[in-house]
């Protein structure tokens, strides 16, 4: 109905941007009529004292749009680094900071208690602490910014995990976001952020929806302050492939023009959102969440083999196993045991499907696709074996007729020739007219001297496929055998017309015409 | 479809020029093309179009099918309509909001009000009023229909308040703008003059029988293309006189139907549509027995496969009725049970003995029906025992605390008995500085509860709650 509003955006300061401030801020005020009714707005600094010149005015703009919309809602995460560590420095930044910022906001928290309702502008301060910080020192600033009514998140890198075992600090927090490494650059902070958010969107689609297809995240737009770039999205800020740059081109609405006409959907998005989910396997987040994640990435495997890129799968189906419960684990296996195979890592397939044996043992595929392992590895007998298993479990027509092929081309490679007859004639009358079948037949036949048999099928075989060379090809061969050189002959030719680069078809041109003239002069000297 | 008009149906004559009129028109949002036929003059007019927008920021969209019902009887008599449900998941920019009204040109917009939506009311009026300062607006619902005229005068931006049957009254006022006077001959409304004068318009009756009333179904005004749960009406109001509650005052303590065929024409289509959940909006659907017997009997001879939703009073059901609920697809059924102090439900007007809620709890359980009990704390004469009492009930009788089971505080709103009478019932408002077109609400204390036991005993509920107190309905 609409044309997509923007739900989040994320500034990204930089050291030396304060001389674009101005224009940084008219910016984000034309970008307000784009927003949608409940937006967030995310300001990611390093230091808070050089930022809180952009953090002022960009809240004013704020408050600004918001008291001429009543009907908008917007929420400022304000991100920083805390270098203090104790209660004492902690306290300051309280004091100097954020009690001013606060004060800006009062008109909206009496607001709210007049209609009753969540205030339409909440200031979610997300602080990134030092590695030296005193839980309780944290504990006392994000208390006192609770008290203030303000919402306060933490973001913990690699260096701060330790604070996840700090009941009180958790408890005190609205929200996590995690890094998973010990970078605090803020365009590194942004990129995590915006993952814990795309994971979010991700394990809600996954439980809402029948079938999750991943498509383009929420929409956002990411602004680097220092150079004025703006990006569509995560996956466009890592290749850095901006739309456009503000300080250059300032017009909100030709900005709007060309994030509408750029088409989000055909970004890597389904790469976008796994890597999100991977970038959280290793961090000390509850066993439940690991386990969503587990889900997650399992389905996004399944998507990947769909698409074709089983080396993306088996690297999600990899990682599902080790998030998700045990009881998941067959599931996963088999499908990791299918990537493999695709892959043509037989050994690691098989391996995986080994894993799967309890849970799909009495599943025919399950046996079948073993067996197509041990086929592409040469070894028929254990092939034969699997193929047998599997058909002892009773498939589906469509299926069975394959698993007969697979198993009579088996018998053929290992020299049985009436074990593969007796499979591929079973094919051949539980599937009808089916050229692989009758290809097959003829070669076995073949095998056997049973030329007439051999023929008979070859004919079939080319019968639903004139351009099909190598069956010409083994129609030569038969009647050659039979030493009906001239329609062996015209076989060959005919072989040779569709596939000029069949040697074996050439050679036995020249070796029947040759043997025909030793026969010619024979009889001529008789 | 645009109708076409000769000049001399219209109340001017026919000398008239277009420059003459178009201004007139451009009002009401009718766009008049001159053309020229045969050598005389004909005008060319579009249907006049009404906007009705339904908002709740805090939750997903659901089925307005409230402003369905007017959307189809505007469409009946000729209207143009188009339904916006505003909700969390939706995305909606002020662009894009001017690009709406921009191409769709309503003359007339119906927003839906409730108490915790009404500053979003007042902005979206504010913003249509910024766009076109010609666009009506009306707001109807819960909050508009019993609010004071003094809460009206503050409303800068809204021109009507509908008082009577939205379907009726949102058609009088559209004709009224269509016929360029839009502040004459209107019945069911409140409307301010320039000058900001309060006027109101004598009451409008609604019709007995619900089949009168086109179906928002049958006539197709919903978009169905992320519609996963349809919401039926099958009755509307309640004869009980519960003092809290806003819906039996809104409807003169009466209830009306639809007949079964009209319901059963209406799942058959929406089943057509692909959706697989109803949530049945009826206060008591089995206010009366042989009824919702014989909808369910259809539904399930007609094969119609539906997760579904109910609610009604503990004291209207029986084992039988339950086995059927179960059997023609009913998921969950709610009841309201507000509190389990005896002395309190005494009080509330409600006449419901708990032992029937019992009862009913029992047989849905016996039934695999999901149960859910609405409760509410902070009621007249209620003590903190007595609110512990609920939660330790709805404990005892192993219903999930989630979804609706959650408890909130009583909301005391415009139009309910309490809003009228709360001084008797030793009810302090604790805010009297706030607007008058937002009731007394959760902002209150009792005699025998203060501020912070609410917010004690909220959080013992959420304690106890399995989904964080996420309610569904309000």
């Amino acid at each position: 109905m609409f044309k997509t509003a923007i739900h989040k955006i994320y500034v990204i300061f930089g050291k030396q941007d304060n001389g674009n401030l101005e224009q940084l801020s008219r910016t984000l005020s034309g970008l307000f009529s784009y927003v949608n009714t409940t937006s967030n707005l995310y300001l990611v600094a390093g230091n808070l004292s050089e930022s809180m010149p952009q953090v002022e005015r960009i809240q004013k703009d704020v408050i600004k749009f918001l008291k001429k919309n009543l009907f908008a809602r917007l929420y400022l995460h304000f991100v920083h680094t805390v270098p203090q560590t104790t209660v004492k420095g902690i306290d300051y930044y309280f004091q100097y900071y954020y009690q001013y910022l606060k004060r800006e906001t009062r008109t909206f928290d009496q607001e709210g208690y007049i209609y009753q309702e969540v205030p339409r502008f909440m200031l979610l301060p997300v602080i990134v602490p030092d590695n030296r910080i005193e839980p309780a020192s944290l504990i006392t600033l994000l208390d006192r910014l609770k008290g203030a009514f303000m919402l306060p998140c933490l973001y913990l890198d690699k260096s701060v995990f330790f604070l996840t075992q700090d009941k009180d600090l958790m408890s005190s927090t609205e929200k996590l976001y995690y890094g998973n490494d010990d970078s605090k650059e803020p365009a590194e902070i942004a990129c995590n952020m915006f993952n814990g958010d795309l994971l979010d969107d991700s394990l809600e689609m996954l439980t809402s929806e029948d079938r999750f297809i991943p498509g383009p995240c929420r929409a956002s737009l990411i602004i680097s302050a220092q150079d004025g770039k703006v990006y569509t999205c995560l996956d466009a800020f890592r290749k850095n492939e901006s739309l456009t740059d503000i300080y250059e081109s300032s017009n909100v609405d030709t900005l709007m023009t060309l994030y509408y006409e750029h088409d989000r959907s055909k970004r890597d998005c389904l790469g976008c959102r796994g890597r999100a989910a991977e970038s959280f396997a290793d961090l000390p987040i509850s066993q439940g969440r690991k386990q969503q994640i587990g889900a997650l990435l399992c389905h996004f495997g399944t998507l990947h083999h769909e698409a074709g890129d089983d080396i993306q799968a088996v690297k999600k189906y990899e990682l599902s196993l080790k998030l998700s419960p045990a009881q998941e684990a067959g599931h996963i296996n088999f499908r990791l045991g299918l990537s493999y195979k695709m892959t043509g890592h037989y050994n690691q397939a098989l391996e995986a499907f080994n894993s799967a044996e309890l849970t799909y043992a009495d599943q025919y595929y399950f046996h079948f696709y073993k067996g197509l392992c041990y086929f592409a590895m040469g070894n028929y007998s254990t092939a034969i074996e699997k193929f047998s298993d599997a058909l002892r479990l009773k498939p589906q027509k469509e299926d069975m007729v394959r698993i007969l092929i697979y198993k009579g081309t088996c018998f053929n490679n290992i020299g049985d020739y009436e074990q593969a007859v007796v499979a591929l004639e079973k094919a051949g009358e539980t599937a009808g007219h089916m050229k692989e079948i009758y290809n097959a037949l003829g070669f076995s036949y073949f095998q056997l001297k049973n030329y007439d048999k051999s023929i008979k099928n070859l004919n079939a075989a080319v019968e639903i496929d004139p351009y099909s060379a190598v069956d010409y090809a083994s129609l030569g061969s038969n009647y050659r055998e039979k030493g009906d050189f001239d329609k062996a002959i015209v076989m060959y030719e005919k072989a040779l017309a569709l596939d000029p680069d069949m040697i074996p078809a050439r050679e036995n041109i020249e070796r029947l015409h040759r043997k025909s003239e030793r026969f010619a002069k024979v009889s001529k000297r008789k | 479809m645009l109708d076409v008009h000769l000049l001399k149906l219209l109340p001017y004559g026919i000398n008239a020029t277009c420059e003459h009129l178009i201004p007139q028109f451009l009002n009401s949002s009718i766009l008049i093309y001159c053309l020229t036929l045969i050598g005389r003059p004909l005008i060319k007019l579009s249907t006049m179009n009404v906007l009705l927008i339904e908002i709740n920021p805090f939750a997903s969209a659901t089925t307005p099918i409230s402003l369905g019902y007017i959307a189809a009887y505007l469409k009946s008599n000729g209207f143009g309509v188009k339904i916006l449900a505003v909700g969390e998941d939706m995305s909606l920019s002020c662009s894009n909001f001017h690009e709406l009204i921009n191409t769709f040109k309503p003359a007339l917009i119906g927003l839906t009000a409730y108490q915790r939506t009404m500053l979003y009311v007042k902005g979206f009026a504010g913003l249509i009023k910024s766009i076109d300062n010609n666009i009506k607006i009306i707001i109807g619902g819960p909050q508009a229909t019993f609010m004071p005229s003094s809460g009206f005068t503050e409303l800068a931006d809204i021109n009507y308040i509908c008082r009577s049957s939205g379907e009726m009254t949102v058609l009088s006022v559209a004709q009224a703008i269509k016929n360029g006077t839009p502040f004459s001959n209107l019945s069911g409304v409140s409307y301010k003059d320039s000058d900001g004068a309060v006027y109101d318009t004598p009451e409008l009756e609604g019709f007995t029988d619900l089949d009168q009333y086109p179906s928002a179904y049958l006539n197709d005004v919903f978009d169905y293309s992320h519609m996963s749960e349809a919401i039926m009406l099958t009755s509307r109001g309640c004869p009980h006189h519960c003092i809290y509650c806003y819906t039996p005052q809104a409807f003169k303590h009466k209830i009306t139907f639809h007949s079964v065929d009209r319901v059963i024409e209406e799942i058959k289509w929406i089943n057509k549509k692909g959706i697989k959940r109803l949530w049945f909006a009826d206060p008591n659907i089995s206010f009366k027995m042989e009824r919702v017997i014989e909808l369910l009997d259809r539904i399930l001879s007609e094969n119609l496969k539906f997760e579904m939703w109910m609610q009604t009073r503990a004291d209207l059901v029986t084992p039988e009725l339950m086995k059927k609920m179960k059997n023609a697809g009913v998921k969950t059924i709610a009841f309201g049970l507000e509190s389990a102090s005896e002395q309190v439900l005494t009080r509330l007007g409600k006449h419901l003995a708990l032992d029937k809620v019992v009862q009913a709890i029992r047989m849905a359980q016996q039934q695999e029906i999901e149960v859910e009990l609405f409760t509410i704390f902070g009621l007249p004469y209620e003590t903190f025992d007595d609110a512990v009492k609920t939660l330790e009930f709805v404990k005892e009788n192993k219903v999930k605390i989630m979804g609706n089971t959650n408890s909130q505080q009583m909301q005391i709103y415009f139009g309910t008995h309490l809003a009228g009478h709360y001084k008797d019932y030793n009810i302090r408002p604790l805010n009297t500085d706030r607007p008058a077109y937002i009731s007394i609400g959760s902002q209150y204390e009792t005699e025998y509860m203060k501020s912070s036991d609410f917010h004690k005993i909220q959080n013992m509920w959420r304690a106890n709650s399995l989904d964080g107190g996420k309610r569904i309905v309000s």
